[in-house]
């Protein structure tokens, strides 16, 4: 019944409406009428809520302030004052590297220029970096544009990040297990973002040599975890690298292809291509947890150099082994990892600071490398894909605290794994800060 | 005058939104309600006369028409957005920023820390010019607590609609929670938030669409947990909010207060961040030479 008095009345209505077209207009007009009053009512208990700060504006002398600030027109506001920073970093290589560093601009206008010399103790040299980057809109995109040179000490591992943490480690306990080398030259290179994907081009042309190590000791005077320093394959390495970052949609996942190609045709001493591709997934799991399944597999094909081979071990790779514990020219991992959502501390009921949210991340991966080993050591077998016996497998857990900058997602991790399976390094606890997904090379954010 | 509609009315019209015999006979009713308040208080031009004891009889109607879905209303609202966008050719308005200590438990007074006021001109594609007509400090010597904020161009208020944008659709999960009947306008309220929790900086929310232009007209932000710990304890509330001017929906007002975690120089315990625009003019024909002097980009 009262179904079909509201028909009833809605037939009335539609009947007194088509009777009445003189007056659309105004009702029109009345229907925004109305529709400002809804929003505007709920915006008075906005206003309430906020006092002070959704106070009207006080818009005396605004006008006379416009016509003043028209005919008056204010230098852009970009400071060109130099900032300076004073830094240190450490590791066998180089010893105590003093380094003093400079910057200027803003990387979106008028650009950023960088500048750093440093003096290495050890082989009592001056090391020197000079970058600079211009992001810019243009072609309906966002484009970044970066430039630089010098002679530095550089990772063996390509793929290595948080130098910061490793030279820290080294400095204090003598615990750096990475290879380094000397690079002299300069590397420019054009990234080009849209909304589902980021594509890169950079072009190096360096020369690399060894270098031996030249600091033996350590703060607290443990034994180094390491001594000697794999030397690289000198010569001038003139490089293109294409990359490209893509969402994969409709999956919550980016890929991510990096090709490089160095060869006598473009006057470079080397000859190779090097190809890595990794899929990282990020799957929400009832907003409690995060399952984030990574996948990666890379190719050295041409010169088996050092510098350019893939390495395994450390908290990007496998977190059970020790940083670049193996190395070859093939290289496969698989990580599935869950990250807890809540705060574990308050879950537990355990009294902390409100800036100290930790959380808790559980992992698993395999891994291998296979082919040419750069230590020197007999090749492993296998071919596009490694051959049974060289896979390593490893679970652990982590304590996780992110911080929400530089990036969203970067986690300063304590993490201690587990090898599994039999003939395998120990246990391994390792400090880390990265990318979540820390397979991807090219940081989106 | 508008009547408010019954809740039975309103339940009848949830159906669908895609037959156009409902929508026309809702938007009829409504018109008929809004007329039916004034006519007592006309006292000139034609009035229409309602006759009390009349009665009719209307045949149901079973509606078969599909029931437009989720997918279809956040296609919708993209295109909504965009077109709201692409209507737009230049703007110009007064932008007021505010940095507030709110009111504290202990009877203390809200204080303005900061204010910023200015004339903003834009300009497709990339144009921007902002005049400065006020700056106040309240303790310019410390400085701690000034507010800076760079307009750019384009006029796509990604604060508004990021969460609607077709790029983000594979990062949020959405719900309709309700639906308002408003004078002629059928408003959405859909929810937000993200399908991960990895990304602390994602918010959650809920956007109020307006379903005659499928543009989004206010929007209420929370997260779940602080986006930077170290420094905000927690968002206590987000709330952005448009208005129109002309044909056109644009933002009036954004407004957010947060707790910090620790005490912060000069803001304490929390502080509040306003943005207010105002005075807006669309698509006046912005000369370019506008654009030529001061802060232009």
């Amino acid at each position: 019944m009262m179904a079909r008095g509201i028909i009833a009345s809605v037939g009335l209505a539609a009947f007194l409406a088509l009777a009445v077209p003189a007056g659309a207009g105004t009702i029109a007009a009345d229907a925004d009428t109305t529709l400002d009053g809804f929003l505007d009512q709920l915006a008075d208990s906005t206003s309430e809520y906020f006092g002070a700060s959704a106070a009207p504006l006080d818009t005396a002398g605004l006008d006379s302030a416009l016509v003043y600030g028209l005919a008056h027109p204010r230098a852009r506001r970009t400071s060109l004052r130099p900032s300076f920073n004073p830094d240190f970093m450490f590791n066998r290589v180089d010893g105590p590297v003093y380094l003093l560093g400079m910057g200027i601009g803003a990387e979106r206008s008028p650009g950023e220029l960088r500048a750093e010399v440093g003096y290495a103790s050890g082989p009592n040299d001056v090391l020197w970096q000079v970058r600079g980057t211009r992001s810019f809109r243009a072609l309906g995109g966002r484009w970044r544009l970066a430039a630089g040179g010098g002679l530095a000490t550089g990772s063996m591992d390509r793929e290595r990040t948080g130098a910061r943490l490793t030279s820290a480690r080294a400095f204090l306990f003598g615990k750096d297990d990475n290879h380094y080398l000397r690079r002299e030259g300069f590397d420019i290179g054009l990234q080009r973002e849209a909304a589902f994907a980021l594509v890169g081009v950079r072009y190096r042309d360096v020369d690399e040599s060894p270098i031996a190590t030249s600091a033996g000791w350590n703060l607290f005077r443990r034994p180094l975890s390491t001594y000697s320093n794999l030397a690289a394959y000198p010569g001038r390495a003139r490089e293109f690298e294409y990359s490209a970052l893509v969402k994969v949609d409709p999956f919550p996942a980016e890929a991510e292809v990096i090709h490089q190609t160095s060869g006598n045709a473009i006057g470079s001493d080397f000859e190779y291509r090097r190809t890595r591709v990794a899929l990282s997934g990020n799957v929400g799991l009832a907003a409690r947890a995060t399952l984030m399944p990574q996948l990666v597999y890379g190719r050295l094909t041409g010169q088996a150099l050092p510098q350019a081979s893939f390495y395994l071990g450390g908290s990007r790779t496998m977190r059970s082994m020790s940083s670049s514990a193996r190395g070859g020219t093939g290289f496969a991992q698989a990580r599935l990892e869950v990250i807890g959502a809540d705060d574990v501390l308050e879950t537990l009921r355990i009294p902390h600071p409100a800036f100290l949210p930790l959380q808790i991340g559980v992992f698993g991966g395999v891994g291998a490398v296979w082919g040419v080993d750069p230590f020197g050591g007999p090749s492993r077998s296998g071919g596009d894909w490694p051959d049974r016996e060289h896979w390593v497998s490893e679970a652990g857990v982590s304590l996780i605290y992110q911080p929400g900058f530089p990036s969203p997602t970067t986690l300063m991790r304590v993490n201690y794994a587990w090898p599994l399976g039999p003939e395998r390094e120990s246990s391994n606890f390792s400090v880390s800060i990265s990318h979540a997904m820390d397979f991807l090379k090219t940081a989106r954010d | 005058m508008h009547r408010p509609i019954p809740t039975a009315l309103y339940n009848f019209s949830r159906p669908t939104l895609h037959g156009a015999s409902i929508a026309g006979v809702i938007l009829a009713a409504t018109f008929a309600f809004a007329v039916a308040g004034p006519a007592e208080a006309q006292t000139s031009g034609p009035t229409v006369a309602r006759e009390d004891t009349m009665h009719t009889q209307v045949s149901e109607v079973l509606v078969r028409a599909p029931r437009v879905t989720l997918d279809e209303i956040l296609d919708r609202v993209a295109r909504g957005e965009a077109r709201r966008e692409s209507l737009i050719v230049d703007q110009q308005f007064i932008a007021s920023f505010r940095l507030v200590r709110p009111a504290g438990s202990k009877g203390d007074t809200a204080t303005i820390l900061s204010e910023r006021v200015m004339r903003v001109y834009k300009k497709k594609p990339n144009h921007v010019r902002t005049v400065m007509l006020r700056e106040y400090e309240r303790d310019r010597r410390k400085g701690n607590a000034e507010v800076n904020v760079d307009f750019r161009g384009g006029m796509d208020e990604e604060i508004v609609n990021f969460a609607f944008r077709p790029e983000a659709r594979r990062d949020f999960r959405y719900r309709i929670v309700g639906r308002d009947f408003v004078g002629g306008h059928l408003i959405y309220r859909i929810e937000f938030s993200p399908k991960s929790p990895l990304d602390r900086t994602q918010p959650s929310g809920l956007v109020w669409v307006d379903t005659n232009e499928f543009v989004i007209v206010r929007q209420e932000v929370k997260f779940d947990r602080s986006p930077v710990p170290l420094f905000i304890k927690n968002v206590e509330r987000m709330v952005i909010e448009r208005k129109k001017y002309g044909e056109h929906w644009v933002m009036s007002r954004a407004m957010i207060r947060i707790a910090s975690s620790i005490k912060l120089p000069k803001l304490g315990k929390g502080f509040d961040f306003s943005l207010r625009f105002d005075q807006y003019v669309m698509n006046a024909g912005i000369d370019d030479a506008i654009f030529r002097e001061g802060t232009g980009r």
